[in-house]
């Protein structure tokens, strides 16, 4: 619906309002009240009716709050004393202490140059935009980086389509449902979780929950969500101590160590020159190999075709047989589409 | 909607940060300004404007001069320089958010098996200062370090050197060839590292994996040819006139673990809600290696060629395991 008073008035660009908004806050002691940011503050003012009817007004301040503090500023709510619950009288600030980064906090040339390579991990999704975002911070420092790092071009991949609505999940604490299919089972089942953490442990990203169905502790791998992730209308309260993530990759790195397969590989293939590299033990051939998932793993030899014969476990060289036994039967005679 | 909000939300962090970098540096020239922020001159002028007349409301709600900021626009108008004369609000870099400390956090994790990073404590002592500088806690998202390959320090200190390297390289057909390479950038998937360089036995730019190198040499030689002069494509793999082109189909969810070959072409719809796709590989040695890890999700269609190889493969597995197969 268009303004009526939009019109008359000069358009202010939406990052000015925001700009205004998070200035005003930052200079007030004791908050201001929804109707004072409304009524004075710029990009909000000229739009503003003192005989009300401001809702659309209401509505821009809710979106812009949930933008400011996205950025991680600190955009406070403070309750009237005598009468809370009263929107009217809520008060809203950017504390100043909580705003600032911490003088005592600095950071070397080598540091920033360190920091910028860091960032260039991420290539696509939030986790991008938002070290960007962190490295721009850090340039208002106006430390001059190091040469960059050159010669490296690191990066990690978040192929799943799950991995934003679970990291999403895991920032507001919400329960999500998603289907999830495990190895060896010809329908997914609809687990109920509440999110951890999200590590990637070799190369494969893994979702830390706890299942509220089984009520315990569960470790996903993320490309075993074949469908979409739903958010269950529920939050939970997270538990008071962190460090969710580091315990989870050190679990995976437990059973990547106490789970052991026995290999033989072909001299001089492909499998031979790799996969030697990564053996515990290898003797003339003969390789030990650590790992954490059977069918990860079972999937990975699978590929090196008769370069490899799995001796033990016998379901990891079962896991590798029912594979090149499908293989066969999906490609053998005509167009086998579908048919698998 | 979205789109415009986060174009907003983002020039806003940028005002945020050139205010406390201005003020820092009494001084600043445009163009020193737009180079140390990597951005364009036009971006600076244009945000340097908008601070220059933004401010609070102030006591009489009504933004008078001493509410705003000011800048010297004599030299902002015919120098070029920026020189902020009044502040309002703000004189300090912002934090980071809980988000953007752990996607800085998660990354140095990632590089910490690099030979750069050889001192833990020096990694420890910056992730603390992100977590200091945060908001919040930063959210759980972490990367676990890959095994370095041993080959990574020396392929380092050779580019760093600048010096040819050689090395037995075993192609994925299986032979063994002598390569010499300049190496140019080391680049990472994951826990997967490769070399990007010039090759002197192909006369191109080749990427190699190094887990199939063995028996590697620094040697004294000098480069001839460099990074600077050499387009590196940004992707990994690149296609050439002489690949295959090969149509299979899988779960259309599944489309992701294949991104690597894809052609331009969209997704066809199949049975079943599979899609056909067509892939680029460079030969069929490498199509039934990547078709064998992923039995029972992509199926090759056509050619038959391809189609055989990959049975082949498979079926020269099983021969094998020949004694438990026909035991069942």
């Amino acid at each position: 619906m268009p303004d009526p008073t939009e019109a008359a008035t000069p358009r202010v660009a939406v990052e000015e309002r925001l700009f205004s908004l998070v200035l005003a806050l930052l200079a007030t002691e004791q908050g201001l009240t929804k109707s004072e940011i409304l009524s004075t503050v710029q990009g909000y003012r000229q739009r503003y009716s003192s005989s009300g009817g401001n809702a659309n007004l209401e509505r821009q301040f809710e979106r812009d709050k949930d933008d400011i503090r996205e950025l991680g500023i600190p955009l406070e709510t403070v309750e009237a004393p005598g009468d809370p619950g009263n929107n009217q009288l809520t008060r809203y600030r950017i504390p100043k202490g909580e705003y600032d980064l911490p003088k005592e906090l600095t950071f070397s040339p080598a540091e920033i140059a360190m920091l910028s390579l860091a960032a260039t991990v991420w290539r696509q999704g939030s986790l991008s935009g938002e070290s960007r975002r962190a490295i721009l911070k850090l340039r208002s420092l106006g430390i001059e980086s190091d040469e960059p790092v050159i010669g490296y071009a690191p990066r990690v991949r978040i192929r799943e389509s799950s991995f934003e609505p679970l990291r999403q999940a895991l920032e507001r604490h919400t329960v999500v449902e998603f289907p999830y299919l495990k190895p060896g089972e010809s329908t997914a089942k609809t687990r109920t979780v509440a999110p951890l953490a999200l590590v990637q442990h070799h190369g494969r990203w893994h979702l830390s929950a706890h299942d509220l169905t089984v009520g315990d502790k569960r470790t996903f791998l993320l490309s075993r969500i074949v469908g979409p992730v739903a958010t269950v209308q529920r939050t939970w309260t997270p538990p008071e101590t962190g460090g969710h993530a580091e315990r989870s990759l050190n679990d995976l790195d437990a059973l990547w160590a106490s789970q052991r397969a026995v290999i033989r590989v072909e001299p001089g293939t492909d499998a031979a020159t790799r996969l030697t590299k990564r053996a515990s033990v290898s003797d003339s051939g003969t390789l030990e190999l650590h790992y954490t998932d059977v069918d990860v793993l079972a999937d990975e030899l699978a590929a090196y075709g008769p370069e490899v014969l799995v001796e033990s476990p016998q379901r990891l060289r079962d896991a590798v047989v029912s594979r090149h036994v499908r293989t066969v039967r999906t490609h053998r005679g005509g167009t086998g589409a579908s048919r698998g | 909607m979205a789109k415009p909000a986060l174009h907003a939300r983002d020039k806003l962090a940028f005002l945020l940060a050139l205010v406390p970098y201005l003020m820092d540096h009494g001084s600043v020239r445009v163009a020193d300004a737009a180079r140390h922020f990597g951005v364009d001159e036009d971006q600076i002028r244009e945000s340097v404007r908008l601070i220059a007349v933004s401010g609070v409301p102030g006591e009489t709600s009504s933004y008078q001069h001493e509410d705003l900021f000011d800048i010297d626009w004599d030299a902002f108008e015919q120098d070029d320089e920026i020189v902020i004369t009044h502040l309002v609000a703000i004189d300090d870099s912002p934090r980071f958010s809980a988000r953007e400390a752990a996607a800085l956090i998660a990354g140095l994790q990632y590089l910490s098996s690099l030979p750069e990073q050889a001192d833990r404590d020096v990694l420890g002592s910056l992730m603390s200062k992100l977590a200091l500088g945060s908001t919040g806690r930063p959210s759980e998202v972490a990367v676990g370090s890959s095994q370095a390959d041993s080959a990574l320090a020396l392929i380092r200190n050779s580019v760093a050197a600048g010096n040819q390297i050689e090395f037995d390289y075993l192609n994925s057909r299986g032979e063994s060839e002598k390569r010499r390479v300049d190496p140019l950038r080391i680049q990472s998937l994951d826990q997967d590292w490769y070399l990007r360089g010039w090759d002197h036995l192909r006369e191109a730019v080749r990427t190699f994996r190094l887990d199939r190198m063995s028996n590697l040499d620094v040697t004294d030689e000098p480069i001839s040819h460099h990074a600077g002069e050499i387009p590196l494509s940004e992707s990994l793999f690149e296609s050439s006139e002489s690949d295959l082109e090969v149509v299979v189909e899988l779960p259309e969810d599944a489309i992701g673990m294949i991104a690597d070959y894809l052609t331009s072409d969209a997704p066809v719809p199949a049975r079943n809600g599979r899609s056909r796709v067509t892939l680029h590989v460079a030969h069929d040695h490498g199509l039934k290696r990547l078709i064998a890890g992923l039995s029972g999700v992509v199926t090759v269609i056509s050619p038959d060629t391809a189609r055989v190889r990959v049975a082949d493969w498979a079926q020269a597995a099983l021969d094998r395991y020949a004694g438990e197969i026909d035991a069942q």
